[in-house]
């Protein structure tokens, strides 16, 4: 016995040094990366340019000290010294722009948002299986607990195989850039050489810790071995997310260059080239948006999967299994609208003419695109809710009172996604009396729009209460009390929000945007303190029923389909609209797209290369699913939950 | 319905209150059928509630609402009454009946109103398709750029100015400096229409003899304004000049809170120093004829009427900080 528990101990020992061995190898390539980073990397790639060159040779002789140029940061206006060579200044020809008897751009364009769509879904998905990872080691329920490991293990055999394919479509989209736009693509690999060579390296540890993670599996679910394994994924996320944030440099620096002087050429601090003044704004946008983005496409899976199950048990799972991936997706979605809100902010901060690019100008017609998908996600996910409703007792007397909920929601949309620039005819125009409407004028703008969709989300957020609630009935001392708290509580919410979007105006513009602090906050107050309430009163309740997972009416999953659409089409739309607001500068502000294609697309093309885009990426993640599918080992789960003790239900769990 | 008007300045939050009673109402009326055993049908109930969105938004509201912005809302309101009918399977089981029932056919009346369907549901989509390829004499619908982005720079009777950062050098207080709450807190209040806060006050009235600094040079853009700018924009700074009818679209608007409220004052110094022909090529189609008043005014003068436009219509320039 004692050998045995030796031996044991023993190959604890070697798995832990074993595993602590690798996460050394596996960072080791970044510290070694470290001092160019530091340094600041070397001069631009290819060196100066012929001209420069020669001027210094002529100066050779006398220069034997070398004369160190001074620049001036275009946006941090400190100086430095110049050591990059000047942006080159492009021409339409095949030097510059080699093609082949297609755009361009749009060859690129359909390149970059295939990577996008697959790097955000390999990002997001580790995230949830640490969540449900995390979920089912501290369930106190084993079954309860298997069942969550095994829809962990389910989501990252999914992502394995999608990672695949974000590495081969990485491939393609470098050899876009390299082949049709070789100067501007060697201009900015000449800034980012060293982030270039970390990031890369990061994709090694990526990639090795995601295979130790998956294959790893079985032989680490016991014990300490098993939170070793947990932690593995944390591991694997923060490199993910260093991976993003890296990536994301790059696009900042396109839209508001920094670190370079006015010829674009680098003054050696590589921190500014990286921290520009979109950054931060960037990385918080993208990261909640790639997690609703993730959750919405495992959703989508799971909708396909419920619609398409031959028995009860395949429907309980994957009903059980679309719920869990759209609550985390919703739970991203939510604060998502605040992230956009400050990224805009910083865009009109960082350049007046760039924000009234995007929202009132050249692609406003875009942004009124975009609230319509917000809109469609937001009343989506409501209506999934109500009809998951239906699958517990006790649900149906929440929904009697559907219209009322359904009603705000429409205004809200309504307000939201009225345009501020009218579409028209000149004689509707002329009835109109003028280009703004003295009605509608007032919903075009952002007081009003803002008080539009935090009443969507309020709305939302109540809808996710009811849920919470489906088939419970508090029981605590305070119950009456609590609801009645409760109510108040979001009907004030509600009233301060019309109120601040009344009042925001008659309020200079830098005062109502301060005020869209308080009508968030009553928003995020309902999110939090709401369901904290909520979940307190629920502590002890009594069941009116169990959960019938797989009872749920078939259009529930065409909403989770619908919500995973929206998703893919927005996130197309609005990296389109990103993109595009640069106009007709590779980078801006220092060097120009002299292309044919530095014009921006009608909108009806734009959304046509988005549609295909959305397309070309369900029909290939279709496939991904179906080899996910091949093999697949699922833990079924009852059709019906029976009436657990204090066993965490996944129905009131998020 | 010009009987009973929608009060100026409480519109947009009177439509939807509007809208709202009426659904109560309709709320309460069912309600109430329902208790008396004559519950409208659902089906009946969301298309009636439907086709009264479409019409009080096309009687209702005046100046009448461009097809464009009524086929949003039509298509939004029809979203949300689906939600409504099918938000649970009661629901949408006894929505569905009369549908169900004409295509079973049955009885007699439902197998007629099946045939009555057949035919006319690809009658009337023929004759959409028909309409929409007659050829059509009307012109064609404007996506206008309302407010095009504006250049980094612009450069007015040699100098240049930097939109971004540049500042109205009259907006000063007492003291000479630039100050925006200041001049914030002078402008006119805006309630039922716009009013000055103390007429006797040289702080507040600009055509007080004794007024200096701000409310002075608000004064001197106030002439200029009345020289040069109100036969368009219309001595209420509302667009209904003396000569705004000769133009569509009429002169921009300045109370309206879609206009000059939403923008930076150099984004307003820029606009009237370059006119409709220095419109970007974004701004296309460029429906602007008002001239680039550098070529009339001083660089001074353009910036006192600016200043003018915000104190006489109550709104304040868009500042960041």
């Amino acid at each position: 016995m004692g050998r045995l528990t030796s031996g044991r101990a023993g190959k604890k020992f070697l798995a832990v040094t074993g595993l602590f061995a690798m996460g050394v190898m596996l960072l080791l390539p970044i510290f070694v990366a470290l001092p160019a980073l530091a340094g600041g990397g070397a001069p631009a790639a290819g060196g100066p340019p012929p001209d420069v060159v020669a001027a210094q040779e002529a100066e050779g002789a006398e220069g034997e000290e070398a004369k160190v140029e001074i620049g001036r940061d275009v946006y941090y206006k400190t100086e430095g010294p110049v050591v990059g060579a000047p942006a080159p200044k492009t021409q339409d020809t095949a030097e510059f722009y080699p093609r082949y008897n297609f755009e361009s751009r749009v060859l690129l364009w359909v390149a970059n948002q295939q990577h996008l769509y697959y790097g955000s879904f390999v990002l997001a998905v580790p995230i949830f299986c640490m969540c449900i990872e995390f979920a089912g080691l501290l369930s106190k329920d084993r079954a309860m607990a298997k069942k969550y490991d095994q829809l962990a293990y389910d989501f990252i055999k999914i992502s394995l195989t999608a990672y695949s394919l974000t590495a081969i479509l990485g491939g393609i989209l470098i050899f876009t850039f390299l082949t049709l736009y070789p100067a501007f693509f060697g201009y900015l690999s000449s800034i980012f050489r060293p982030v270039m060579h970390i990031y890369a390296l990061m994709f090694v540890a990526e990639s090795g810790t995601l295979y130790i993670y998956y294959y790893g599996w079985d032989k680490m679910k016991e014990g300490l071995l098993k939170w070793l394994h947990a932690s593995m994924s944390v591991v694997l996320n923060v490199i993910g997310t260093v991976l993003m944030f890296l990536a994301n440099s790059w696009i900042g620096f396109m839209m508001s260059p920094a670190g370079v002087d006015e010829q674009g050429r680098y003054l050696g601090n590589i921190w500014h080239v990286i921290h520009t003044a979109l950054w931060n704004p960037l990385n918080v946008h993208r990261i909640l948006g790639n997690m609703a983005f993730g959750g919405g496409v495992v959703a989508a899976y799971a909708a396909y999967r419920f619609l398409s199950a031959k028995n009860d048990e395949e429907r309980a799972h994957y009903d059980w299994m679309g719920y869990i991936a759209m609550a985390l997706g919703v739970a991203f979605l939510i604060p998502l609208p605040f992230a956009g809100y400050w990224l805009m902010r910083e865009v009109y901060a960082y350049r007046q003419q760039m924000g009234i690019t995007l929202m009132g100008g050249l692609l406003a017609w875009l942004f009124i695109i975009q609230a319509t998908m917000i809109g469609i996600l937001f009343l989506t996910t409501n209506y999934y809710l109500w009809q998951a409703l239906g699958r517990m007792t006790g649900g149906e007397r929440f929904q009697r009172y559907i219209k009322y909920f359904v009603f705000i929601l429409v205004v809200g949309l309504l307000v939201f996604i009225t345009p501020h620039t009218i579409v028209m005819t000149p004689a509707e125009l002329k009835a109109m009396g003028g280009q703004q409407h003295p009605v509608l004028g007032n919903y075009g703008v952002m007081s009003a729009k803002n008080g539009g969709i935090n009443a969507i989300i309020m709305t939302t957020i109540a809808s996710f209460i009811w849920y919470q609630r489906g088939n419970r009935v508090p029981a605590v001392k305070w119950a009456k009390f609590g609801n009645i708290f409760l109510i108040t509580f979001f009907v004030v919410a509600h009233l301060n929000n019309i109120w601040v979007a009344c009042y925001g105006y008659f309020i200079p513009a830098n005062v109502r945007i301060g005020l869209s602090v308080p009508q968030v906050a009553g928003t995020l107050s309902c999110l939090f303190f709401g369901s904290a309430l909520n979940l307190a009163m629920l502590k002890q309740s009594r069941e009116l029923g169990p959960i019938r997972w797989g009872q749920i009416a078939p259009r529930s999953q065409y909403a989770l389909i619908m919500l995973a659409t929206a998703f893919t089409w927005m996130m197309g739309l609005m990296g389109y609209i990103r993109s595009s607001v640069r106009l007709f500068w590779h980078v801006n502000e220092i060097m120009r797209d002299n292309s044919p294609w530095a014009y921006t697309h009608t909108i009806g093309f734009g959304a046509n290369v988005i549609s295909f885009n959305v397309l070309f990426f369900w029909i290939t993640i279709m496939f991904v699913f179906w080899l996910g599918a091949l093999g697949a080992k699922k833990a079924p789960v009852p059709a019906t939950q029976p009436v657990p003790g204090a066993a965490p239900q996944p129905a009131t769990g998020h | 319905m010009t009987w009973l008007k929608l009060v100026e300045g409480y519109m947009p939050m009177q439509m939807i209150s509007e809208l709202a009673g009426s659904i109560l109402v309709f709320a309460l009326i069912n309600w109430t059928l329902n208790r008396a055993g004559m519950g409208i049908p659902k089906f009946w109930a969301g298309v009636g509630v439907w086709i009264y969105i479409q019409l009080y938004l096309k009687y209702r509201i005046y100046p009448p609402i461009p097809f464009s912005v009524r086929a949003i809302y039509g298509t939004v309101s029809a979203c949300g009454i689906f939600m409504w009918v099918s938000g649970s399977e009661d629901a949408w089981q006894e929505f569905k009946r009369p549908v169900m029932n004409v295509m079973d056919g049955i009885s007699g009346f439902h197998k007629g109103m099946r045939t009555v369907a057949l035919i006319v549901i690809p009658l009337a989509l023929g004759g959409f398709a028909y309409n929409s390829f007659l050829p059509s004499f009307e012109e064609p619908i404007e996506l206008r750029t309302v407010h095009p982005a504006p250049p980094a720079t612009t450069k007015v009777h040699g100098k240049t100015f930097v939109l971004q950062v540049v500042e109205n050098p009259y907006r000063v207080n007492n003291e000479g400096k630039y100050d925006q709450a200041y001049t914030d807190a002078r402008i006119v209040e805006q309630a039922m229409g716009r009013l000055m806060k103390d007429v006797n006050d040289p702080n507040y009235n600009p055509w007080d003899p004794n007024a200096e600094g701000y409310t002075k040079y608000v004064r001197e853009g106030g002439e200029i304004f009345f020289q040069n700018c109100h036969f368009c924009h219309g001595d209420n700074l509302n667009g209904r000049g003396l000569w705004a009818y000769a133009f569509n679209p009429i002169p921009a608007n300045f109370t309206d809170a879609g206009t000059i409220a939403q923008l930076q004052e150099t984004f307003v110094f820029w606009r009237v120093s370059k006119g409709g022909i220095g419109l970007p090529g974004e701004g296309f189609p460029w429906a602007s004829v008002m001239p680039p008043w550098e070529q009339h005014l001083t660089v001074d003068e353009i910036w006192k009427v600016v200043m003018f436009e915000y104190w006489h219509t109550g709104y304040y320039p868009r500042t960041w900080d």
